[in-house]
């Protein structure tokens, strides 16, 4: 396993393992299924309303949802160029590209607690319709992963400061990205789903 | 008490688990009727009347499963108990958290099903009372789900920590467990919604969660009875576990 999880930065770019730990995949495949099954919910009970979820739907504030995406895409793209700056060994860059990453993830979170207070103030909740229920609950579980992936990635940063990462030391990291990449790819399946879809 | 009583008690106590799994699937789930559960969108007088054509079976099944539930009990004392020789004796705190974990677990569903039972202690009890003593059992199942999850989280992160040979749980096991942990948090929603997949009686807050909560106990139990197994095996004498190995057992 350890002769696995540190390759040299010639065959980490070849070898087709997953990245990170490998046994951490299970968690991110659960995750992904159980998304599934939620995204699965929302079409199955839309596709017997959809004239009153677009009603609701037009009134999301898409230009918000699209701040959102583009802001988790550079995320993860700067997450991704971190765990090549650990391979290149150079430290320093990867401790500004992952506080780079975090930045991004926090301005997602103070968007998504804008567009709850927009919703909220204007007297929609969870339980104005199905449509809202499902944004809400939808939106809040995305939120609570956003908040544990930005764990982690503060956890990464602090050890990229002490230069912990490094060609030969990117499992971690690796283990790390994979999650906030995980993190991303919901939300580009939410968004046009419950911004979108019409 | 000798090592060989010790380990057989140990087992049995391993063994509780998928006795516990049976009877409560069988009892609670089937029997008492609660697959598929009511609905918190039912009319009060809708829910008095399935109370009432299923008087018999319902108070038969919370009934039993309230005995069988501390099943649960042994089966979380040998995991405490195999948690600790891993963590070592000097303040074992994970395996405490989960011994307290699985505690709680059973009072939660034990005080859950003895609201069902009192509602259906008095069918002549206005349809109100039956609605108000079913929201609060459902609400205290699906609400106090946290202490199983610290259950759950405190047996993974032990398990992460073995290094063991044969360490207890492999991996991927400790990693699913923390993940079912989890998968629980939807059910924080009962609290608030009547219909849709995250009510008490939809998809997202009851199937999927019970299922992952089941699936964890489930593959625990396994792992847990072949590692007393395992115990047993080098606990006979030498000449025994020698030609066991042979045998590849």
């Amino acid at each position: 396993m350890t002769a696995i999880a540190t390759p040299s930065p010639a065959s980490a770019a070849t070898t087709d393992r997953l990245p990170g730990d490998q046994d951490v995949w299970i968690f991110i495949f659960a995750e992904l299924l159980m998304f599934g099954a939620f995204f699965v919910a929302y079409i199955f009970n839309w596709v017997g309303n959809v004239e009153a979820y677009t009603r609701s739907q037009l009134t999301l504030d898409r230009s918000l949802g699209l701040v959102n995406t583009l802001l988790l895409i550079v995320s993860s793209w700067a997450v991704v160029s971190a765990v090549e700056a650990a391979r290149g060994n150079h430290s320093r860059q990867v401790a500004r590209l992952l506080g780079m990453a975090i930045f991004c993830g926090l301005s997602f979170m103070i968007v998504k607690a804008f567009e709850y207070t927009a919703k909220l103030n204007s007297g929609i909740s969870i339980l104005s319709d199905d449509f809202y229920m499902f944004y809400f609950c939808l939106t809040g579980i995305h939120a609570l992963h956003v908040m544990a992936g930005l764990t982690i990635l503060v956890v990464m940063f602090l050890n990229a400061r002490e230069g912990r990462y490094g060609a030969q030391t990117t499992k971690g990291l690796e283990t790390g990205a994979s999650y906030w990449h995980m993190v991303d790819l919901l939300w580009i399946f939410l968004f046009p789903l419950l911004y979108l879809l019409r | 008490m000798d090592e060989r009583t010790r380990l057989r008690y140990q087992l049995i106590c391993a063994w509780c688990g998928p006795l516990f799994l049976v009877t409560f699937v069988l009892f609670w789930g089937v029997i008492a009727n609660n697959i598929p559960n009511p609905a918190p969108s039912l009319t009060a007088e809708a829910l008095k009347e399935r109370y009432l054509s299923n008087l018999g079976e319902i108070r038969f099944g919370f009934i039993m499963s309230l005995i069988t539930v501390c099943f649960y009990m042994p089966w979380t004392c040998v995991l405490a108990a195999q948690m600790r020789r891993i963590e070592g004796t000097e303040m074992p705190v994970l395996s405490y958290l989960q011994l307290i974990g699985g505690a709680l677990t059973v009072m939660v569903v034990s005080f859950s099903a003895v609201f069902w039972v009192v509602a259906a202690f008095r069918p002549e009890a206005p349809a109100s009372t039956f609605q108000m003593m079913t929201d609060t059992g459902w609400l205290i199942i699906d609400l106090c789900y946290a202490c199983t999850t610290l259950q759950m989280v405190a047996a993974a992160l032990i398990g992460l920590a073995d290094k063991s040979k044969v360490p207890l749980f492999p991996r991927w096991v400790c990693y699913l467990t923390i993940w079912c942990g989890i998968s629980f948090f939807p059910a924080s929603l009962t609290g608030v919604l009547k219909t849709g997949p995250f009510a008490w009686n939809g998809a997202l807050s009851y199937y999927i969660p019970y299922f992952c909560w089941l699936c964890w106990f489930s593959t625990a139990s396994i792992y847990m009875i072949k590692e007393v197994r395992r115990r047993m095996v080098t606990s006979e004498s030498p000449q025994a576990s020698g030609r066991l190995a042979a045998a590849g057992i």
